[in-house]
């Protein structure tokens, strides 16, 4: 049977926020993290992970799934969120983040099932996904490479090295996504280096811009439907968002980008994201 | 499809070009090679191999760390990329790709280095690559490869195919490089060759020295002095036993290298040794400075990285100065 769109909607909306649930979870176990930046993006990871993604839990490394590159890898206890809820790990795993020898720390290791590369240094995923679709075009395969890249990651001049060659090979099977919450570790991005006009930057470098609103699901899931934007070029989509999104004192301030998360601090985070 | 005298004559005594030709081989052999330029079409010699496969042939322009990536996310597809580049620039330049991307990622990425140590003399400290080695063999995951002559650079680039990991292959530039190998000999990862044999004292050299070494040993031989050469052409895993067999056999150990002497070949073996064998040594590479502008075997000489340079580093050790 298929699901209506409006129970779609309704099933994605629950699941980022189960995903928000366990990023604080995840933190409370590993004592710190970011919340930020993990919580921004969460409603993205929904949608690409519990919609749009063409990916098996069960075999990791089918050939013909799609990729998804977590470039601003600092996220990853959403990243981990997703793929315990999707079933690559055990649901357990997200109680060791940032245990010893623990599978899930502070960014995503390549060994651990659903993990496409190992990623946090920032301005890399670009180049990564840009391989994986330019991989996909040589073996004739119709796979998407999606990456998720910081706003303040686009400071690293990396990702314009990336953006002129995607470009250059008209990569319609790569997309970027700019999780654009406007603020870094150290405050707001406008006043560290500003990054605008961004959509003006991506047109400019040739590439299909859409700016969404990254917590709109109607919006994220139509966008992601819709790709590519263009059959001739790789699509950026800049998405609007609220860094620390959904528990009241982590939106929109660098003091929550990584703070410490004791059992005081998580119980106020899940009473406003209220239970499952 | 080359032919073995075709390749042989078109890589020219430089082994940037035999690499180019081994990759000709290669795409031949195997759909999932994939060459990565770095605007470096000629300096490795791939226009045959992009005429032969232009839809395995990915241009990436003047941007290393990018090639890199790009290289890393092909290999997690599960085709055997081969990125053509610049030693100076894809080392120290995209260092932070090399070790994320492809080291710690354990990627299938082999990285050809062309115009390693002074090759490109004339353009300066900007343009020389002698600390190449030390960063690379640093990186857990990596194997580093230094052929000597054209018919190892040919065979250890066909040999990358049995290595499931990141590779580093340093390359000359466009300096003449005299053969010093047998011809047609298939390569043997992390197993050095001995050229010379000898139980006064043993040269362990890698790269452009190794020819240099030979004749080093021959002209002292004529002086009575029995030195052995021994090619050490896998940097990473070290040839430990030959080592330490050298080591137990003459009274002292001379490394060469085109590198600096703080992290390269020299301080590769004097790890092995001053752990298990306490030897007597003799260093011949790139003093702590950067080198002078020049003609390569000039700033070569310079420094003593040369045939006078290392029979002056044996006579030293032998106490015939």
């Amino acid at each position: 049977m298929t699901e209506s769109r409006h129970a779609l909607l309704k099933r994605l909306g629950e699941q980022a926020k189960q995903i928000r649930r366990n990023v604080w979870r995840a933190l409370r176990a590993g004592g710190s993290g970011h919340a930020g930046g993990s919580s921004s993006a969460a409603d993205i990871l929904a949608a690409l992970y519990f919609h749009r993604l063409r990916i098996r839990a069960h075999e990791p490394e089918w050939p013909d799934r799609d990729r998804f590159v977590l470039s601003k890898g600092h996220a990853n206890a959403a990243l981990g969120a997703v793929l315990a809820m999707a079933g690559f790990i055990d649901d357990e795993v997200l109680d060791r983040f940032y245990h010893f020898e623990s599978p899930f720390g502070m960014h995503p290791d390549i060994k651990v099932d659903g993990v496409e590369m190992c990623t946090g240094a920032l301005g890399h995923g670009l180049a990564i996904a840009m391989g994986v679709a330019l991989g996909a075009r040589i073996q004739k395969q119709d796979f998407h490479a999606f990456v998720m890249i910081g706003d303040g990651e686009l400071h690293e001049g990396s990702n314009w090295e990336a953006a002129l060659a995607a470009a250059h090979y008209k990569l319609s099977n790569l997309t970027a996504i700019i999780d654009y919450n406007k603020i870094a570790q150290s405050g707001p991005i406008a006043e560290l280096i500003e990054i605008g006009p961004l959509a003006d930057k991506w047109r400019a470098f040739n590439w299909a811009v859409k700016e969404i609103d990254g917590h709109d699901m109607a919006q994220v899931v139509d966008t992601l439907d819709a790709l590519p934007l263009d059959s001739g070029k790789p699509t950026a989509l800049i998405a609007h968002t609220v860094k620390g999104k959904g528990v009241s004192f982590a939106e929109n301030t660098y003091l929550w980008h990584s703070n410490n998360v004791n059992d005081d601090i998580y119980a106020k985070a899940i009473a406003e994201l209220g239970a499952p | 499809m080359s032919t073995a005298t075709d390749w042989r004559a078109k890589s020219a005594n430089q082994t940037r070009l035999a690499f180019g030709q081994a990759l000709l081989e290669l795409g031949a052999r195997d759909p999932r090679t994939v060459v990565v330029s770095a605007d470096t079409q000629d300096l490795l010699g791939i226009r045959p191999f992009i005429a032969a496969h232009p839809e395995r042939f990915v241009e990436m322009g003047i941007a290393e760390q990018n090639a890199i990536g790009v290289a890393a996310g092909l290999a997690t597809t599960g085709l055997h990329p081969f990125v053509c580049a610049y030693a100076p620039f894809i080392t120290a330049r995209s260092m932070e790709q090399v070790r994320n991307d492809v080291a710690y990622a354990h990627q299938r990425v082999v990285i050809g280095a062309a115009a390693s140590g002074v090759s490109l003399g004339v353009a300066g400290g900007t343009h020389h690559a002698l600390e190449d080695i030390a960063l690379m063999r640093s990186l857990p995951n990596m194997t580093v490869i230094i052929p000597a002559d054209v018919e190892q650079a040919y065979q250890a680039t066909l040999a990358t195919q049995n290595i499931d990991g990141p590779v580093y292959m340093r390359l000359g530039g466009r300096v003449d490089e005299p053969t010093v190998t047998a011809a047609d000999q298939p390569f043997r990862l992390g197993q050095a060759s001995t050229l010379r044999d000898g139980n006064d004292l043993a040269i362990i050299a890698c790269g452009a020295l190794v020819e240099m070494a030979v004749r080093a040993s021959d002209e002292l031989r004529k002086q009575g002095m029995h030195v052995r050469v021994i090619n050490m052409h896998t940097i990473k895993p070290l040839d430990r036993d030959c080592i330490l067999k050298a080591a137990a056999e003459t009274r002292g150990i001379v490394t060469a290298e085109e590198h600096h002497l703080t992290g390269g070949l020299g301080g590769a073996v004097a790890e092995v040794l001053a752990e298990s064998h306490p030897t007597r040594m003799k260093f011949v590479g790139m003093p702590d400075a950067f080198a002078v502008i020049g003609p390569t075997p000039k700033v070569r000489a310079k420094y003593g990285m040369s045939m006078e340079g290392i029979t002056q580093a044996c006579r030293e050790m032998l106490g015939h100065r």
